[in-house]
């Protein structure tokens, strides 16, 4: 099997690696894995409060190429959109963009997992912090 | 008649009974030869447990498997069925393709125990498929397959096993960063061997099922619930098995 030349680019040079304040009420943090290849791939958010922007993103993905393209992609579509924006975002996309074969459809799958797991986070936080603002105002 | 017995009780696809004459003498036979004349048969569309007269039970005696299967692989041998017709021949080989096909898969615990859920039904690419496209219609969070402490731990791990590919890349040794991750190697192969464990557990009641059943087919429901507790350890055993791989060839590299 070969990967396609976007896979390859975004293999040779992922975009947004990294990491983010996990506990930073901003920050969503989604991790994921794809127990059938035993991939685990991280994907963090920051959002912007007043506007639901995710003016950020970063990943970490131990996997194979697919994998680590698919996550390199999604941070890369998911920065500039709102949050619900973000939530469109389906797996077939990524493996049309990226040109995966059958085989690699469950990388796309963990990439959106892993954006819908972020923002889940996010949400969570969002939530938890409500009650609070409720009271103070 | 043995043979008959077995070949009937066992197997999700048992042989329709009009397979079961020799093509040659009419008589009984057994899946590969005739019971009667001992020619070649032609290779039926049987699982692999049918194949070797087994029921698909997991706890199977690996000796006596391979036993059969030199046993077979010599009558089978395309090479002393050189004399048979041609037909016979082609025969031969394409049994002793599926022969091979089906030692490889049941001599090994692993591919026994996927290729009985392959069996069953289970996909379980398709479940996780299925699982997120609910969470994009509903909105909810799809449930991770293993549980996150199991991801976060191979998540860190594996940041661990990254700076010691890098730090050897560079020339410096952390002496308390190769023994962290020699001692992670150690618990993490007691942990296979403790899912290896858990999953021989499941094989027991699975094949406890089947003799309850007598070989007709235990209910739906029964046999879904012991498979979806081995597909939940294999699925963390993928998981163990390449941290393993990956901790030993840091630590060699």
């Amino acid at each position: 099997m070969s990967y396609s030349d976007k896979v390859i680019d975004h293999y040779n040079h992922p975009r947004n690696v990294g990491s983010m304040d996990k506990s930073s009420t901003d920050v969503g943090t989604g991790l994921v894995g794809a127990p059938e290849c035993g991939d685990v791939m991280k994907l963090q958010i920051k959002v912007n409060p007043q506007t639901n922007v995710i003016e950020d993103a970063k990943f970490k993905t131990f996997g194979c190429g697919s994998a680590i393209a698919s996550s390199s992609l999604a941070t890369e579509w998911v920065k500039g959109k709102t949050v619900d924006e973000a939530l469109a975002i389906k797996n077939m996309d990524i493996v049309k963009e990226l040109s995966l074969p059958p085989v690699k459809i469950h990388c796309s799958v963990l990439a959106e997992d892993a954006i819908r797991a972020a923002i889940g986070d996010w949400k969570k936080k969002q939530e938890t912090g409500k009650p609070v603002a409720a009271e103070a105002k | 008649m043995t043979t008959k017995s077995t070949l009937t009780a066992i197997g999700s696809k048992p042989l329709p009974d009009d397979t079961h004459s020799c093509w040659s003498c009419g008589d009984m036979r057994a899946a590969h030869f005739c019971a009667s004349c001992g020619k070649v048969q032609p290779p039926s569309p049987v699982d692999y447990f049918t194949f070797f007269g087994m029921p698909p039970k997991l706890n199977l005696d690996v000796a006596a498997l391979e036993k059969d299967f030199y046993d077979l692989s010599r009558r089978l041998h395309p090479d002393l069925n050189a004399r048979a017709g041609s037909q016979e021949q082609e025969w031969s080989l394409e049994q002793s393709s599926l022969l091979n096909d089906a030692y490889r898969t049941l001599r090994d615990p692993i591919k026994r125990t996927e290729y009985l859920l392959h069996l069953e039904g289970v996909a379980l690419e398709e479940q996780s498929k299925a699982a997120t496209e609910r969470a994009r219609a509903t909105g909810e969070v799809k449930k991770q397959i293993v549980p996150p402490d199991l991801l976060e731990e191979v998540f860190e791990l594996n940041m661990q096993l990254e700076e010691l590919r890098m730090n050897k890349k560079m020339g410096e040794d952390d002496p308390n960063l190769t023994k962290e991750i020699a001692g992670h190697k150690i618990a993490l192969e007691a942990k296979h061997d403790a899912l290896l464990q858990e999953l021989q557990t499941y094989w027991t009641d699975w094949d406890s099922l089947i003799e309850r059943n007598h070989g007709s087919k235990a209910p739906a429901e029964e046999r879904a619930k012991i498979t979806a507790k081995m597909v939940d350890v294999l699925n963390r055993r993928n998981y163990i098995r390449n941290l393993v791989r990956d901790v030993n060839a840091a630590l060699e590299e």
